[in-house]
């Protein structure tokens, strides 16, 4: 009971950390159709980040942590993926997979191709016992990060302006424009929200992990997209429960796959989900994404 | 032969010949500098056939696959370990079966092999992935890549691990690689000429209308899957039998973004391009890795090891030709297709001379006609079509009439197999049609055309109407007939190779007609072909449409507003109004219905004239 109830922690926190990946590459597919490669880097940077700040007090690190997220998804959006707005979907993922390439290398040659270790505060390595269950702290802080990112994301989205002109662009990007939505600004608040979320996730896994690698960001934004997929593409809600799906397979396939297995669990869970799109190419909970228009 | 073909011969020679001699000269330049320049261009041709195996997916469908690097480790695996000497084996690999620890294969015996399982994975591999939606494609791959770079990685035993292979026969030599790579060329531009490369173009260019030709979209795409993984596994296995060493990230994401890198710059839909794009990004490459390390350190396929000033440089020759030149240096054109050359091939008009000969082929007998039993439809609650009877006998034109919003376009999507119905079942000939996917329906005799032309702009006119016929399975050659025959009813010979995207709108609302006439279609349902015609061309469309019901014996569903067009052709007409049918009668008849009078101009407009 006890060790299922663990179990169970471990996988919602794991699927908590999915989810916020999954909504942050949501967020830029929503308002300009692109799935971005480049979020695996949104999430590196602010992570080095971390690094470089190490001597600083960690209220400043974390700081410029978050700042480098929205900073670097910004600047990317404006140099980068406004000129290719108008293309297809397949245009703006290689766009993406460049930028994606530049922001690697450049940390590669700057700082340094290998993994570099961080130092991560004591607080984040413990455990706190809550009942029975020794809970990492760190797992506690990833869900109430969570659960704070969708209770804003709520607010924003359902009771401000922008939030407003940022659903009426995901329905329908044209129409809002002509009725005034500014398009710019539209896109670049989700581009800043998004690097926020992706600079909260690279914080945590460096938690997580003791370190940073230039490659850090790539199984994360695969994660992020085979989330978006099973859940249904564009919405914020299929992402979340796709994230969450995530998560909790590959938690539970750590905890209870046979040892053979378990360097093949990364294999396993990116399998499957391939498998439900065969069943349900819309995702699990998707109205037909990019449907026959006639 | 008469000489008649989908190109004309020159420029379908052109675009052959011109990529093979770019590879002979590379050889030739590779050839006579040092031992080291001499295996760098091995190595760069080595890619190319990697490269090539992308342009055979990538470019013909237009879907990126970001997995296919998966294939190229698959077949420098297989090459691997059939040829690493039998003492080697048993250190590296402890679990390999021992009739594979054992061999000790040829080089061309082995690049076969591997070639042969890496085609075999694709399939197994593609036969899941081509049914997920084109926007799940590029992440379904992306996938596969990492799951197969985990097994390669993990699976140590087998694999090496991460620590890979070493003590490979390096076997690979300039001349090999430059013939091989030979050999990938003419299987691409085989592929992009053959009626399955035709196919799956014409999804490229437009889902909807390929579908509408009888084109099964998974099908197509998992045949040019598997040939990519094919020529992606002699690329790996002719490239780790020149370096002799072998990781799991050797062929991992690094090595995917430099092979996409090439295909992109050069231009993604020709084989040309794939060539061109292969060479400048790897001279570019070597000269940013010259300058990095003061000294030449050769091997494409090292920057994943080795990131650098060339992986900045590569991201940023990436991002540039996407915002500025994303049709690619070749403007994703062959060599018989570029300008200079074309201007000195002349403008060739199709020949004429088969007129009649090659009419489009009749399945069978058309018995039993189209029919509709209560069609119903809703969409969120808005009740679109509420059941509908509509029966279009065998020859017979009927038109399809109503205001805007009546549910016409909706009636025939659903007839066409673009829209399953609520409730309700559709016939053709006696058989009941109601969930045939729309390929299947195009196959078996149903032509439809849309209100927009959805042409497939990148094709020619001539091959965007053959391909209509090689979408319901005619041969490449069959397709060329029908297409000559097609064309000249339609008075589009001079146009036929001219780009299809490039005509005026007129024509290509005909070419749309056209391209559903080529599928040899016993029913025809015609979606507003008129609508933006000026007079002229609307009497030439009237001419067009009486000479295909007659001589084609092709039943037409007509959707029109102009009643002109429809007193012309039709003997029937059908009035819809908000999802029902208000009215099924001769055209005077119906013009008189006051219940067709309200339908259009409104209840009180109705009683005034008739109180």
């Amino acid at each position: 009971m006890t060790e299922l109830a663990q179990s169970l922690i471990d996988a919602l926190a794991l699927g908590g950390l999915y989810a916020l990946i999954a909504i942050g590459v949501t967020l830029i597919y929503t308002v300009m159709g692109m799935m971005n490669f480049a979020q695996g880097e949104f999430i590196m940077l602010p992570a080095y980040a971390l690094y470089v700040l190490a001597g600083l007090p960690f209220a400043v690190a974390i700081g410029g942590a978050l700042a480098t997220g929205i900073a670097i998804a910004v600047l990317a959006e404006r140099v980068a993926f406004r000129p290719v707005r108008n293309t297809d979907l397949s245009a703006q993922l290689v766009t993406s997979l460049a930028v994606a390439t530049i922001l690697q290398s450049v940390v590669s040659v700057t700082v340094d191709g290998r993994a570099q270790s961080v130092a991560t505060p004591a607080l984040v390595s413990e455990s706190s016992q809550v009942g029975s269950l020794s809970v990492p702290n760190l797992e506690i802080l990833t869900m109430a990060l969570t659960a704070i990112v969708l209770g804003g994301l709520g607010w924003l989205l359902y009771r401000t302006r922008i939030g407003l002109e940022m659903r009426a662009a995901a329905e329908n990007f044209e129409m809002a424009r002509l009725l005034g939505v500014r398009a710019n600004r539209v896109i670049a608040v989700a581009f800043a929200i998004s690097g926020a979320l992706a600079a909260i996730v690279g914080m945590l896994i460096v938690m997580q992990t003791g370190q940073v690698s230039p490659t850090m960001g790539l199984t994360p934004v695969l994660v992020g997209f085979i989330a978006v997929v099973i859940g249904g593409f564009g919405r914020i809600s299929g992402a979340v429960i796709g994230g969450l799906a995530l998560g909790a397979l590959s938690s539970l396939l750590g905890t209870y796959l046979p040892d053979g297995l378990v360097p093949f669990r990364d294999a396993i869970v990116f399998s499957l989900p391939v498998a439900i799109l065969i069943v349900r190419p819309q995702g699990l909970l998707g109205a037909a994404s990019g449907e026959a228009r006639i | 032969m008469n000489g008649r073909g989908l190109r004309s011969p020159a420029s379908a020679a052109a675009s052959l010949i011109v990529p093979l001699v770019l590879v002979a000269l590379t050889a030739a330049v590779g050839a006579s500098g040092t031992p080291a320049f001499e295996e760098t261009v091995t190595l760069i041709l080595c890619n190319l056939i990697v490269v090539l195996g992308l342009q055979v997916f990538i470019g013909n469908s237009g879907v990126y696959s970001f997995g296919q690097l998966g294939f190229a480790a698959s077949g420098a695996y297989a090459a691997a370990l059939l040829t690493i000497p039998a003492a080697f084996t048993a250190l590296q690999t402890p679990e390999l079966p021992k009739l594979i620890a054992d061999a000790e294969l040829s080089p061309l015996l082995s690049t076969l092999i591997a070639a042969a399982a890496s085609g075999l994975l694709a399939l197994v591999v593609g036969w899941p992935l081509m049914r997920t939606s084109t926007l799940a494609i590029p992440i379904s791959t992306f996938a596969f890549l990492i799951v197969a770079y985990n097994v390669l990685a993990n699976w140590d035993g087998v694999t090496g691990g991460s620590s890979g292979l070493v003590s490979i026969p390096r076997t690979t030599d300039l001349a090999s690689a430059a013939l091989w790579a030979g050999v990938a060329i003419v299987v691409a531009v085989a592929f992009k000429r053959s009626a399955s490369g035709y196919r799956l173009q014409a999804t490229r260019e437009d889902e909807v209308a390929a579908r509408s030709i009888g084109i099964g979209l998974m099908r197509e795409r998992l045949l040019a899957f598997t040939i990519s993984g094919f020529l992606c596994g002699i690329g790996g296995a002719l490239a780790v039998h020149q370096s002799g060493v072998l990781s799991p990230t050797t062929f991992y994401f690094a090595a995917s973004v430099t092979t996409l890198t090439m295909l992109v710059v050069g231009g993604a839909r020709s084989v040309l391009g794939a060539v061109v794009g292969t060479l400048a990004v790897a001279t570019v490459n070597e000269l940013l890795r010259n300058l990095e390390e003061g000294a030449a350190v050769f091997g494409l396929f090292s920057i994943g090891e080795a990131p650098g000033l060339a992986a900045i440089g590569l991201g940023l020759i990436l991002l540039v030709t996407m915002i500025a030149l994303p049709e690619g240096l070749t403007r994703g054109r062959e060599a018989g297709e570029l300008g200079a050359i074309r201007r000195r091939l002349g403008r060739r008009a199709v020949p004429a001379g088969a007129t009649g000969q090659a009419r489009p082929r009749t399945v069978r007998e058309p018995a039993g006609g189209l029919r509709a039993e209560g069609v119903s439809l809703a969409f969120s609650g808005l009740h679109v079509l509420r059941g509908v009877e509509l029966e279009l006998p065998p020859g017979e034109a009927l038109g399809l009439i109503g205001p805007n919003g009546a549910g016409k376009t909706t009636l025939v999507n659903v007839l066409s197999g673009f829209q399953a119905p609520d409730s309700g079942s559709i016939f053709l000939d006696g058989a009941d049609v109601t969930r045939w996917s729309p390929s299947r329906l195009a196959r078996a005799g149903l032509g439809r055309t849309f209100q927009t032309a959805l042409p497939f702009a990148g094709l020619t006119v001539m091959e965007s109407i053959a391909v209509g016929a090689m979408g319901v399975g005619v041969g490449r050659r069959g397709a060329v007939d029908v297409a000559v025959d097609v064309l000249e009813r339609l008075g589009l010979s001079e146009q036929a190779h001219r780009p299809a995207g490039l005509q005026p709108p007129g024509r290509q609302r005909l070419l749309g007609i056209a391209r559903a006439l080529a599928t040899g279609p016993r029913y025809l349902l015609l979606d507003e072909p008129a609508a933006g015609l000026n007079d002229e061309e609307r009497r030439e469309l009237v001419e067009i449409l009486l000479g295909v019901l007659k001589d084609f014996g092709c039943a037409i569903l007509l959707i029109e507003h102009d009643m002109n067009v429809v007193m012309d052709l039709c003997s029937r007409v059908q009035v819809l109004d908000n999802g029902e049918t208000v009215v099924v009668g001769n055209p005077e008849e119906v013009q008189a219905d006051p219940a067709v009078i309200e339908a259009y101009l409104g209840t009180s407009y109705a009683e005034g004239t008739h109180a």
